[in-house]
């Protein structure tokens, strides 16, 4: 159970880079909790169950939208593009956590002595 | 409408997320099988990677729902199924549920109709409140009709004030008279309260002067309109003869209402200014302030609060108490809410109705105790249930709800059950109120309070009775519940204790409801053994009306006399006597501004001494003893030159107001005359029988007169008592059938009255700590028989390795009694500390009485004991082979 602790660091940071992700190039589940996977080094343990219930947020929100389709080895997938409210939220979303964390780095920033 | 596509959208949602996750679980299969892994492993790992499939669908499918609401809907579907699955478990406890709701809503209804909602059919009845004066030793007091009127024309911080006198009038022609109740009262009586007529009018401008006598209208209450008129709009209009006099009806009053007097219903009301015309042509009274007869009843000014308004009432009842000195002097004024009010029945029924209550809330805390534990119990078997949800994923909040949600529909079911018995018992309030005098009582109506009240009541048994099941749910170690598969629901200590607490619970209440009881059971008896001064035995009475014949002086006398001879002939019949009062009745607070010769009364002395007008042979009749000086005759009257005033006083009276010199021949003032004192006789019980000595006066019927008090007629006789009641009303009638005639009901039956608020304690109470009592000892019994059933093995073994059946007796039996002492101990302290406060309530009974704390613990051990019987004999019989297979 220790791993699903350690799964989201904070919330809403799932679905920031599902969103960025799909973004640069629509995907469907399993590609893209491999490329987040893989982009994070493996760092960021992530339970690829734990994707599903944040897609449907960012469907249910309109931030993404969804088609069945076939993949190109022959599977039949379901594709998430991003939609244009979706872009916005991103971005603010981004500026907002570029804020944050600036803030965190500047306390955690060694005294000087 | 979006949410609303949603829902019906939702199936194909469902379907989608989990093709989607089937399909991820595929692909990654494939992967890994690509990767070199067997099949089988790769199935695994694929899984692993996941997570849980089923919590994440769940969760998934979770963001297109309103989960509070869903999943509730879903608890209630599975909560229903489980209640069916136990019918037996489930009708047990809805039963209980209901026994403790209906009796919590049945006396919560008699506490809304008398004290919450005093005036139904009144606008803004809270802002309507009782003006009282208040004699110099605080004593509340009606007012007259001139403070009345200063009261209405001077306050500021009062909106408008009216007041009401009840009266018995006699209706009909001269042969067939109906005796019905009404209220005299000021022309701004109904605009007071807020009523508005349901046909016709209510009095008009012109017909709320103070004339006396010039206005012979009446308004007549709904009941009254449909049993006398159906309902008929020809009833406006039409005469009717109240005591002799003829009356124009008016108008209806709407349904709801019923006059002025909580708990009370009256179908007539007449002006005040009337009174003459009901009252034998008297209506003296009207002028003078000491005749404080009525009611008033004030709304308070927009925005005032009682406290603002009751410091001018005060304020300007001493400037009358200085301005009209000979009347007022002394006296002070207050105003209370509705159900504070003195006068009426609210006062008497306001300390009962508050025990009942709290003995109710005890039984409902002692079901409540009782499902928690058959619902613990019921828990142990669940557990299996409970552990698979938890190993599926499901959080340990929604076990909890789970529980509370079936608590929650059984509570549900017990309110519904419980509100049809208050429904029911609705009519019940009549045995709270003594029959004699008063008007009968308005049926309290299950209104919006008390459904509010039900409900609240559900929703709180709800939590107190799931609480601790709930909690207790899903709390044992999943992998241990799934492991440990021999056993068939074991349950953990812990349940135990809880269990075991629950019952200490029980006991304890029962323990502090049957103390009650018992105190009020003995103050009861007590009371009964109370000599009240007087012999109550072997005599009938019956009340006569001499202002519905319209009587003066000379013809109530005249009829007295006659109807006294007659009475004196029937046969057994030893001695005849009337007064206006009977002693430890209700009603007949008259009293007189005295003023004795050589007697200083103190700064706030009350020297409105209680009286009562007797006819000559009262005394004896009553077996009252004279202990000096003489009884009336019949030459005390105002026709005997020179007109002697004379009085009989009590010893208290002598005690108090005479210390030195000889009682007899001491001069009284009184009725604006000098008294000569020329009997004393043996103090009685004259309003409660547990009441301080009291001065007390009496004068004889020949002097002093009030048509509107009427006369008691008291026969004494050798035979039976309903012979002489049958004579009393057959010789009343044959003089002169236009002098109603009621309460015709032997001495004994009359005086009941006094002691009616104690029986009805005691009866109620017991009835109720019986119940709790029971209740508990199911408690006692549900917990050792399971004890008794999961200890099987144990006791098996046990036997097998040679224990007596006294050893195993002593095992079982211990539990049950520590419990039931434990109980015992915890309720007799709290119970020592309750009763105290109603310790006003008894007579002659300390709230810390030995003899009913030692009968409450006798019968709480034997009823225990009985109920560790049954176990324990269970466990006698156990055979060890079969128990030790008991696995």
């Amino acid at each position: 159970m220790k791993k699903s602790e350690q799964r989201d660091l904070f919330p809403g940071a799932l679905e920031m880079m599902i969103l960025r992700t799909v973004k640069r190039q629509p995907l469907h589940g399993y590609a893209l909790v491999q490329h987040i996977k893989r982009a994070s080094n493996d760092l960021l343990q992530i339970e690829e169950g734990s994707l599903y219930p944040a897609l449907q947020r960012l469907l249910k929100d309109g931030l993404l939208k969804a088609e069945w389709g076939v993949s190109a080895t022959n599977r039949r997938v379901r594709t998430y593009k991003i939609t244009a409210a979706g872009e916005k939220h991103l971005e603010r979303e981004v500026t907002s956590f570029e804020k944050m964390l600036d803030g965190i780095s500047r306390v955690l920033v060694p005294v000087k002595s | 409408m979006n949410w609303l596509k949603r829902i019906f959208s939702r199936e194909r949602l469902y379907g989608d997320l989990s093709d989607e996750i089937r399909e991820h679980l595929d692909e990654k299969v494939e992967e890994l099988i690509a990767n070199g892994m067997p099949e089988h492993e790769a199935r695994l790992a694929a899984r692993r990677e996941f997570g849980n499939v089923l919590a994440i669908s769940e969760r998934g499918r979770e963001v297109w729902q309103f989960p509070a609401i869903e999943s509730f809907f879903t608890d209630l579907r599975f909560g229903l199924r489980q209640l069916r699955k136990n019918p037996a478990f489930s009708a047990v406890a809805i039963l209980t549920l209901a026994f403790g709701i209906g009796t919590n809503t049945t006396v919560f209804s008699w506490i809304s109709a008398v004290l919450l909602n005093p005036l139904p059919g009144a606008t803004h009845p809270e802002r309507v409140v009782a003006l009282e004066e208040l004699a110099p030793d605080g004593e509340s007091k009606r007012t007259s009709y001139l403070d009345g009127r200063d009261f209405r024309d001077y306050l500021k911080q009062i909106d408008s004030m009216t007041i009401a006198r009840e009266m018995a009038f006699a209706v009909g022609s001269d042969t067939v008279i109906e005796r019905v109740w009404g209220e005299l009262v000021s022309g701004n009586y109904f605009d007071v309260l807020g009523v508005q007529p349901e046909a016709g009018r209510f009095f008009s401008i012109a017909e709320r002067d103070d004339a006396p006598n010039a206005h012979p209208v009446v308004v007549i209450s709904h009941p009254y309109w449909t049993s006398h008129y159906h309902s008929d709009l020809s009833a406006i209009g039409a005469n009717i003869r109240i005591n002799r006099r003829t009356f124009t009806i008016i108008g209806v009053a709407p349904e709801n209402f019923h006059g002025s007097m909580p708990g009370e219903t009256f179908d007539i009301w007449a002006p005040a200014t009337m009174l003459g015309q009901v009252n034998s042509g008297s209506d003296w009274m009207l002028q003078d302030r000491k005749t404080r007869m009525f009611r008033a009843l004030a709304r308070l000014a927009p925005g005032v609060r009682i406290e603002q308004a009751r410091v001018e009432v005060q304020a300007f009842a001493h400037r009358m108490a200085v301005a009209d000195a000979d009347t007022n002097e002394g006296m002070s004024a207050t105003l209370f809410p509705m159900w504070q009010a003195h006068h009426g029945i609210q006062m008497s029924l306001l300390g009962p109705l508050s025990v009942l209550m709290s003995v109710c809330g005890l039984l409902l805390l002692i079901v409540c105790a009782n499902v928690a534990n058959l619902l613990l119990a019921r828990a142990t078997s669940r557990q299996k249930e409970f552990s698979v949800r938890m190993a599926l994923g499901a959080p340990r909040s929604r076990l909890v709800r789970q529980v509370l949600t079936e608590t929650l529909l059984l509570a549900i079911a017990g309110a519904g059950f419980g509100l049809l018995t208050a429904i029911w018992l609705s009519d019940s309030l009549r045995w709270l109120v003594p029959g004699t005098g008063i008007p009968s009582l308005a049926r309290p109506p299950i209104d919006v309070r008390v459904l509010l009240f039900t409900v609240a009541l559900a929703l709180g048994v709800a939590v107190l009775t799931g609480l601790v099941p709930a909690l207790q749910a899903g709390r044992e170690n999943v992998n241990e519940m799934l492991k440990d598969r021999s056993r068939s629901g074991t349950s953990s200590a812990r349940t135990r204790r809880l269990r075991g607490l629950l019952v200490v619970a029980e006991v304890a209440l029962a323990v502090i409801t049957l103390v009650g009881a018992g105190l009020f059971v003995k103050s009861f008896h007590l009371a009964r053994g109370i000599h009240p001064g007087f012999d109550p035995n072997n005599v009938a009475v019956a009340h006569v009306s001499f202002s519905a014949a319209g009587y003066n002086l000379q013809q109530a006398d005249s009829f007295s006399q006659r109807l006294q001879e007659q009475l004196a002939r029937e046969p057994g019949v030893t001695a005849v006597g009337y007064s206006d009062f009977v002693p430890l009745s209700i009603g007949g607070d008259s009293w007189e501004d005295l003023e004795v010769q050589g007697y200083v009364p103190g700064a706030s002395e009350n020297m409105k001494i209680y009286r009562t007008v007797v006819a000559p042979g009262y005394f004896s009749m009553m077996k009252i003893p004279l202990l000096s000086g003489r009884d009336f005759n019949l030459q005390d009257d105002k026709t005997h030159t020179p007109i002697q005033p004379v009085m009989i006083v009590n010893q208290e009276f002598v005690r108090r107001f005479i210390s030195t010199g000889d009682a007899i021949g001491r001069k009284v003032h009184g009725w604006g005359a000098w008294f000569t004192v020329v009997g004393v006789v043996q103090d009685i019980k004259y309003f409660r029988v547990n009441e301080a000595p009291i001065p007390y006066f009496y004068v004889p019927a020949r002097q002093i007169y009030r048509p509107e008090d009427g006369a008691t007629f008291y026969v004494r006789t050798g035979g039976a008592v309903e012979q002489a009641m049958i004579a009393l009303r057959r010789e009343a009638q044959a003089l002169d059938p236009a002098v109603p005639v009621f309460n015709v009901s032997s001495l004994n039956d009359s005086i009941a009255g006094s002691l009616f608020g104690q029986k009805i304690a005691a009866s109620l109470l017991s009835v109720l700590a019986g119940a709790s009592l029971l209740l508990a000892c199911i408690g006692l019994y549900g917990v050792m028989a399971y004890s008794v059933a999961q200890r099987t093995n144990e006791i098996g073994i046990r036997v097998t390795l040679g224990a007596q059946p006294a050893d195993i007796l002593k095992t079982v039996a211990s539990d049950g009694l520590i419990f039931t002492l434990a109980g015992l101990v915890l309720g007799s302290i709290a119970a020592m500390v309750a009763t105290r406060m109603i310790s006003s309530m008894l007579v002659s009974v300390s709230p810390a009485d030995p003899v009913v704390y030692a009968a409450v613990t006798a019968i709480t051990i034997f009823i225990a004991m009985a109920a560790t019987a049954i176990p324990a004999y269970r466990a006698l019989r156990v055979d060890p082979m079969v128990a030790l297979r008991y696995e």
